[in-house]
């Protein structure tokens, strides 16, 4: 039978929304493949190694752990680092790529967090847990706030008064010296049981390990169906009976609670938290990082997100130093610093721009599209070189 | 007592006046039809129903409840459940995820246990999943239950949208031309499967369209509707052959 396309006379909905890839939010329940491909014995063994290289990567290399090659403090520090900004970009995921809403104003959650959690560690001689979980209710609360805002304005507007709350959270909240140290900086210790490096990155891989459950529980509930409904057609979705207004709220908070969270994280991991940390270059970078790496795709965020922590600490023109020198005959970093003169913590701003260019334009699914083969692979399918190929949508008004 | 009651409502935006002083009572069980010209009002008139629309004035009763401020996810959890004119599903989602969204409000756990993952909310999915299937095998659609919407077809499309209002669990079925871009054996086949599901879910349906045979065969009440009023209602042979009717449809020169 042939297909008339549906009539829309209308014009594309304005949201600030991205086409992405959407596998892993409306991928068939669990028991809906009747015919399931099963992987031979040799095909599990494979799969297998590479989920221990993978695992190795993650919870090994960094800290020395069998392995032939020797990091310093400093290098497991940018992974802890790494892991939090991982759980930044899900934060941020959850806004952008969940409610189609931005927010530019994100390093303000993730410092707030940071300094209610010194605060209360520091002045109120309050337990590290404790802190953490203030940090997080916090955040949850001004994201909420916030969020109630962007009831009422949508889009660029809205935008507008996420950045807008960025920098006034910045020259008030974080400009309260009895708050944030003045120039000097907040004092924010570890507890004593995670005060080395390493153990504290465990936390935090621990931490990260969290909110992707509750991430992924998010999105395979009642509450990520409504998002998904809402972002796409708020009106198809109030006659679903879902109560848009609230669901948006519901996806600031969660947003919020993990910002918050990852403030908490970052504070303790500095020590000594400054405020000019949280300038405007942050927002921007959090959303690259979330953007390149792929709205709506966990796995692709959370390599995004600690691809551009590394970046931007220099960690990982370090690790590729030995490959491009040796193999190459060229030092990336001595050509970035050196030859074009760009300080370090700048590669990750001229870098972040080319790629979200590259992502808008070409790749929409960010690096989450570029791995699903491998990921869907590594998960018991068969490999599909077109895994999570962006699909063409027509998102059409539906007249009402 | 009428399920629904419209009670002198109007709508105004700016200088047109889009709807002035409709009268309309839906008696239970009942299927009435809406038809009228094109911008007639008859998708105004759904829209104040539904809640998208506050009227200017009037009410809008259901079950003698006075409903004219709820919005409309609230007028969904009462019992309406409202299809649209240009195919109201989430259209990068596939059928069958379309409907377990439908099942909102028959989920039977809170947004935030969902998030945490509390053990009921597995068995409580597995069960959504299973009433989806419920209904897409009762309107024939198990084939295409893991296609996405914009892939369909425009005609199955209409179908799956009709069991996500199914999945709704809806007492009254407001279907906004059900029958458009149907040929006349489609339209008799959406005839038929109305009349069922109205006997099998105990629905009252209002439904606009242009199909006037359609309409006609499965109403039992017909309001015609012209700029805004009601030119015409009564039983759908009476109603087809008003001389007021054949007049808003063919124009003056009419003999």
């Amino acid at each position: 039978m042939s297909a008339p396309t549906s009539p829309s006379s209308e014009a594309p909905d304005a949201t600030l929304d991205l086409p992405t890839v959407e596998e892993e939010l409306w991928s068939a329940p669990e028991d809906a493949e009747s015919e399931r491909f099963r992987p031979s014995r040799a095909g599990w063994f494979a799969r297998g190694a590479l989920w221990a290289v993978l695992a190795w990567f993650v919870l090994a290399f960094p800290v020395n752990f069998l392995s032939p090659f020797t990091l310093g403090v400093s290098d497991v520090s940018a992974a802890s680092e790494a892991a939090i900004f991982a759980i930044v970009g899900l934060s941020l995921n959850v806004l952008l790529g969940y409610a189609g809403q931005i927010s530019l104003g994100h390093q303000a959650f993730v410092g707030i967090g940071a300094f209610t959690s010194a605060y209360v560690v520091v002045n109120l001689d309050l337990a590290f847990w404790f802190a953490v979980a203030v940090a997080s209710t916090l955040g949850l609360v001004q994201a909420a706030v916030l969020g109630a805002i962007s009831l009422r304005l949508t889009g660029l507007y809205f935008a507008l008064v996420t950045l807008a709350f960025g920098s006034f959270a910045q020259q008030t909240i974080f400009a309260i010296p009895k708050l944030t140290g003045g120039e000097g900086g907040k004092e924010a210790p570890r507890p004593a049981l995670f005060d080395s490096d390493y153990r504290y990155y465990f936390l935090c891989l621990a931490f990260l390990a969290v909110v992707l459950f509750l991430d992924w529980r998010l999105t395979r509930s009642k509450a990520g169906r409504a998002l998904m409904a809402l972002r796409e057609n708020p009106r198809v979705a109030s006659s679903y009976g879902i109560n848009v207004k609230a669901y948006t709220l519901i996806a600031f908070a969660v947003s919020g609670l993990f910002a918050g969270l990852a403030g908490a994280l970052m504070a303790h991991h500095d020590e000594v938290i400054v405020a000019q940390k949280f300038g405007f270059n942050l927002a921007l970078l959090f959303v690259l990082m979330t953007v390149v790496g792929g709205l709506r795709s966990r796995s692709g965020v959370v390599i995004g997100s600690a691809f551009f922590a590394l970046l931007g600490s220099g960690h990982l023109l370090e690790l590729l130093e030995p490959l491009t020198t040796n193999v190459f005959r060229f030092s990336l970093h001595d050509f970035l610093t050196g030859t074009i003169g760009l300080p370090i913590e700048f590669v990750a701003l001229v870098v972040g721009p080319i790629l979200l260019l590259l992502t808008i334009t070409k790749y929409p699914g960010g690096i989450g599209q570029q791995i699903a083969p491998i990921r869907e692979w590594m998960l018991g399918h068969r490999f599909d070189i077109h895994a999570g190929k962006v699909k063409e949508v027509e998102v059409d008004d539906v007249r009402a | 007592m009428s399920v629904l009651e419209i009670d002198d409502v109007s709508i105004h935006f700016g200088g047109v006046k889009a709807l002035q002083h409709i009268a309309l009572r839906v008696g239970e069980w009942e299927i009435v039809g809406i038809i009228g010209p094109n911008g007639a009002g008859k998708t105004t008139l759904f829209n104040c129903i539904t809640g998208f629309y506050t009227p200017t004035s009037g009410t809008v009763r259901y079950r003698g409840k006075d409903i004219s401020n709820l919005p409309v996810h609230a007028r969904t959890a009462l019992g309406l459940g409202r299809t649209f004119q240009n195919v109201g599903l989430v259209k990068n989602g596939t059928v069958l995820e379309n409907l377990r969204t439908a099942q909102h409000l028959q989920v039977g756990y809170e947004p935030v246990s969902g998030i945490l993952g509390a053990p009921s909310t597995f068995s409580e999915e597995r069960r959504v999943t299973e009433r989806a299937g419920q209904i897409l095998e009762l309107m024939n659609l198990e084939d295409i239950a893991h296609e996405r919407v914009t892939d369909l077809p425009y005609g199955m499309q209409k179908r799956a949208e009709i069991a996500a209002v199914l999945a709704t669990d809806p007492d009254v079925l407001l279907l906004d031309e059900p029958g458009s871009g149907m040929g006349p054996e489609e339209a008799d086949e959406l005839g038929d499967l109305l009349l069922t599901l109205r006997k099998d879910f105990a629905l009252t349906i209002v439904m606009i369209d242009h199909h006037v045979p359609l309409v006609t065969r499965i109403s039992d009440y017909v309001y015609c509707l012209n700029f805004g009023e009601v030119l015409a209602e009564g039983a759908p042979d009476a109603v087809r052959n008003h001389p007021e009717v054949v007049r808003a449809y063919l124009g003056e020169e009419t003999v």
